[in-house]
């Protein structure tokens, strides 16, 4: 309490608020990494490298992203998802392995329905045990990453290679690696992956921004009490955020394992910690409430370019991983500096 | 400038002379005089925003930039930092504690002191354990100094908390608002302990805004009203009633409506309410169109009557409403019944950071704005939310803002709409007006008064009494979770029969 009592505290004033300086600064770092490798590099700024080689890559990453979204923003953590999209994907190979017989649309269709029930279970596993067990989202993701890891090393009988029979092979490869064009023209294409991409993201906007339970994830991350004083299904909402978390991974395993045609069980390690590397540099705080979307897309776009710039400039590939860690580092760090400065 | 208070009795300890300070051309303190003599508990009391804090913060050295005289045990002083202030002998609790509950009390009261071992970057924990026996039997407290702060109650971390202020040689302690967060055996533990302080010759600084707790434990009382002081008195025979017209001045009588409201038929009945240890057989009822007020010192039950009503903590007994029960006791099931509550902790239980003005208010009401499949666009929120910001004139009245960015009244107000949005039929306000200026408390005295004249049910809690006596119909006294009187205010001078009610001892 100062002086003056009721008078508008000086740092109220209309301002842009945080979060837009903050996704301003990475946006900004992103624009201008792309300026220089397109003056650096002539490969770079070619539909090709951009659109079939980038941005595929980065669309199964984005879909599971755009889960991670909800459940951070809620103020939640999924440490399972790398876990839970290997099973989902030796799920969905041993699916097709079984209806191997019948016309590819209908295996197909099974093994996408099959693989998005399992991720979702596998979400609303860990977010009952969150949400109404009380355990902390990092010890329960811990466990569920190893104990689904553990599952799916039981599916592929000890760790054996799965494959997608023959019959089906020619037609899963079209989830991945199918193209459409655009403007009828054989430049300018883009993949399947990419459209799932788009459309998961949409669909995530639409939720978390015009519906109810959309403004409820932002309630619980911003004040979990105060929300379910003010009559929120608290729990309800977190456990639904880490169920849907869980369906992006099957909606990413399907897209991958038209890639590879196979399923291990020691696939995607790893994949959680770039998926919520991508959030928090984009700017979704650890604790919740905040964020969004569009700044997972920025954080995403940013590891992504990266990612691709490395071998671009000769970056060994015993280099990359120190620069993938440090960017993440400075990146974050030049947020909070921001975030202070932001503040007074 | 020179003042003289012509103290008879007790040695002048602290004498602050015309104080002046300026907040950006706005005048905080307007030449205030205030002093301590040694071993008393001089009280400071004010609205908010009347210069409490800021005088304090003079004093603990927080300001640079202020005119008029410190003198500090016979000698001047003009302290600008909190190290000096500290250096000189004058220690501040603050209302929220420092203190790091994992640690243990030893490691708390030496913390950044630590007594090193033999190695380096090591530390010696033996002399650490005698340093603050030392400590502690220095001020003469009687803690476990190997146990976790966490582990002790709220009042012997206060203990802590002040062993630590009074490391140095400090004879001057101020207290923030120290009972603000207290049940009312910590706060008879705290008052021992101070009391203690007080027989050792310590002057002590009391700020608060509960006038009950006065005759407990103060010896002098100041009033400050605007950045000025209005009146200094001894705490013995001098009447509740005349500190709260000294804080509030002629705005008293301009403050509250006129009674409007007329009560009509029983709406919610509350029946055998018990919970162990915190309540004890509550029953009541509350009319419609009546506003009920629960009387009764900071706990005494009054927060877990209303909490168990709205379902917020478990409790055996009946609540039934428009002659139904109550079935699954949840704040969501009380709210789908038409009952709504604001909390007494604001920024723990009532906003939601982050979220913008208009979704602080639309929350409770987002299954109603939502349309098919749950969805909602930000118009529609913006606009339920433009509504209640015009008609609770929440300012700056811009339904994009971030709740944390207004005012606590404004925040307040925006809650408040919060649950109009829903249309209750029975309000439950716990201190509706805690920690908010005194012209947006008037705005609410009005608008509960207004919710009362549309036939809805009020229970209303509060410890500041006026405001009891002047909007209530009806008023339930408190004490030990129990209802031990029920009184009728005709009058504005009842608050002196209030306070006496509620501060009656329980035969033991």
């Amino acid at each position: 309490m100062t002086a003056g009592g009721e008078t508008v505290p000086a740092g109220a004033r209309r301002r842009p608020s945080f979060q837009l300086i903050q996704a301003g600064t990475v946006l900004l770092l992103l624009v201008i990494l792309c300026a220089v490798s397109a003056a650096r590099t002539e490969t770079f700024l070619t539909w090709r490298n951009l659109v079939i080689n980038l941005l595929t890559n980065a669309s199964y990453l984005g879909i599971i992203a755009c889960g991670m979204t909800f459940v951070m923003v809620a103020g939640g953590f999924d440490l399972s998802v790398g876990s839970t999209t290997t099973v989902c994907s030796v799920m969905a190979v041993l699916v097709l392995q079984g209806l191997a017989g019948q016309p590819p649309w209908l295996a197909i269709t099974g093994a996408v329905l099959a693989t998005a029930a399992v991720g979702a279970a596998l979400g609303a596993f860990n977010g009952v045990s969150v949400a109404y067990g009380g355990v902390n989202p990092f010890v329960t993701t811990l466990s569920t990453m190893l104990v689904f890891r553990g599952i799916a090393l039981i599916m592929t009988h000890g760790g054996q290679t799965l494959s997608v029979p023959l019959a089906l092979k020619d037609a899963l490869s079209q989830v991945y690696w199918g193209k459409v064009a655009l403007f009828g023209t054989e430049t300018y294409q883009v993949t399947v992956p990419i459209l799932v991409f788009v459309a998961v993201f949409a669909v995530s906007v639409f939720v978390l921004r015009f519906t109810r339970f959309g403004h409820y994830v932002y309630a619980v991350g911003g004040n979990e009490n105060a929300s379910w004083l003010a009559g929120i299904n608290t729990s309800l909402v977190k456990a639904s955020t880490y169920g849907l978390c869980g369906l992006t991974c099957a909606i990413a395993a399907v897209i991958y394992t038209g890639m590879s045609n196979t399923a291990q069980a020691a696939s995607y390690q790893g994949l959680e910690l770039v998926v919520i590397a991508s959030v928090i540099v984009g700017g979704t705080p650890l604790g919740g409430g905040a964020g969004g979307l569009f700044y997972t897309l920025i954080g995403l776009l940013l590891l992504s370019v990266i990612e691709n710039l490395l071998p671009q400039f000769g970056v060994e590939e015993e280099y990359r991983n120190i620069v993938r860690g440090l960017i993440i580092l400075v990146v974050v760090a030049m947020d909070t500096l921001v975030r202070k400065r932001g503040r007074t | 400038m020179t003042h003289d208070h012509g103290q008879a009795t007790g040695v002048s300890l602290l004498r602050m002379e015309g104080i002046v300070k300026d907040f950006s051309g706005v005048r905080a303190l307007d030449r205030v005089d205030f002093d301590v003599r040694a071993g008393e508990v001089h009280a400071l009391i004010g609205e908010n925003g009347a210069g409490k804090s800021t005088l304090m913060n003079v004093l603990a050295g927080r300001f640079a930039d202020y005119r008029g005289r410190i003198v500090f045990s016979g000698k001047e002083a003009r302290p600008t930092n909190p190290r000096e202030a500290l250096a000189l002998g004058i220690g501040v609790i603050f209302q929220d504690l420092s203190v790091l509950p994992n640690l243990t009390v030893a490691e708390n009261l030496l913390l950044g002191h630590e007594p090193p071992g033999r190695l380096p970057g090591t530390l010696n924990r033996r002399d650490l354990m005698a340093q603050a026996r030392r400590v502690l039997d220095d001020v003469g407290f009687d803690l476990p100094v190997g146990a976790p702060v966490g582990r002790l109650s709220h009042a012997r971390q206060c203990l802590v908390e002040i062993a630590h202020a009074m490391r140095g040689n400090v004879r001057l302690l101020v207290f923030d608002e120290p009972t603000a967060s207290l049940g009312s055996e910590d706060v008879e533990r705290l008052f021992e302990v101070i009391r203690g302080l007080k027989a050792r010759g310590i002057g002590i600084v009391y700020i608060s805004h509960r006038l009950a707790e006065l005759p407990l434990i103060a010896d002098r009382v100041t009033v400050l009203r605007d950045g000025r002081v209005v009146g200094t008195r001894d705490v013995a025979g001098t009447k509740v009633s005349e500190l709260s017209h000294l804080m509030l001045g002629r705005r008293l009588t301009e403050m509250f409506p006129e009674k409007r409201n007329t009560p009509g038929d029983p709406l919610l009945r509350v029946e055998g309410l018990t919970r162990p240890g915190t309540l004890e057989d509550v029953s009541f009822e509350v009319r419609s169109g009546e506003i009920l007020g629960l009387a009764g010192l900071v706990g005494s039950g009054r927060t877990e009557i209303a909490r168990a009503v709205f379902g917020a903590d478990p409790a055996a007994g009946r609540v039934t409403l428009d002659g139904r029960p109550l079935g699954r006791r949840s704040p969501r099931a009380a709210m789908a019944r038409g009952i709504g509550m604001i909390q007494e902790n604001r920024k723990r239980d009532g906003t939601i950071t982050g979220l913008s003005v208009a979704q602080n208010i639309g929350i409770s009401v987002m299954d109603r704005l939502a349309g098919l499949a749950g969805f909602l666009t930000p118009g529609r929120v913006r606009r339920n939310a433009e509504r209640m910001i015009r008609r609770m004139d929440v300012r700056p009245p811009d339904p994009a803002r971030a709740i944390q960015t207004l005012s606590g009244g404004n925040q307040q107000k925006a809650i408040l709409g919060r649950w109009l949005c829903r249309d209750p039929k029975v309000l439950i306000l716990d201190e509706p007006t805690q920690g908010i200026d005194v012209g947006t408390k008037a705005q609410i005295y009005r608008l509960i008064m207004d919710l009362a004249c549309e036939g809805r049910a009020i229970l209303l809690i509060s410890s500041e009494l006026f405001e009891l006596v002047n909007l209530a119909d009806r008023l339930l006294v408190v004490r030990q979770g129990r209802i031990v009187r029920e009184m009728t205010p005709g009058d504005r001078t009842d608050v002196d029969a209030v306070f006496a009610a509620c501060m009656r001892k329980e035969p033991r």
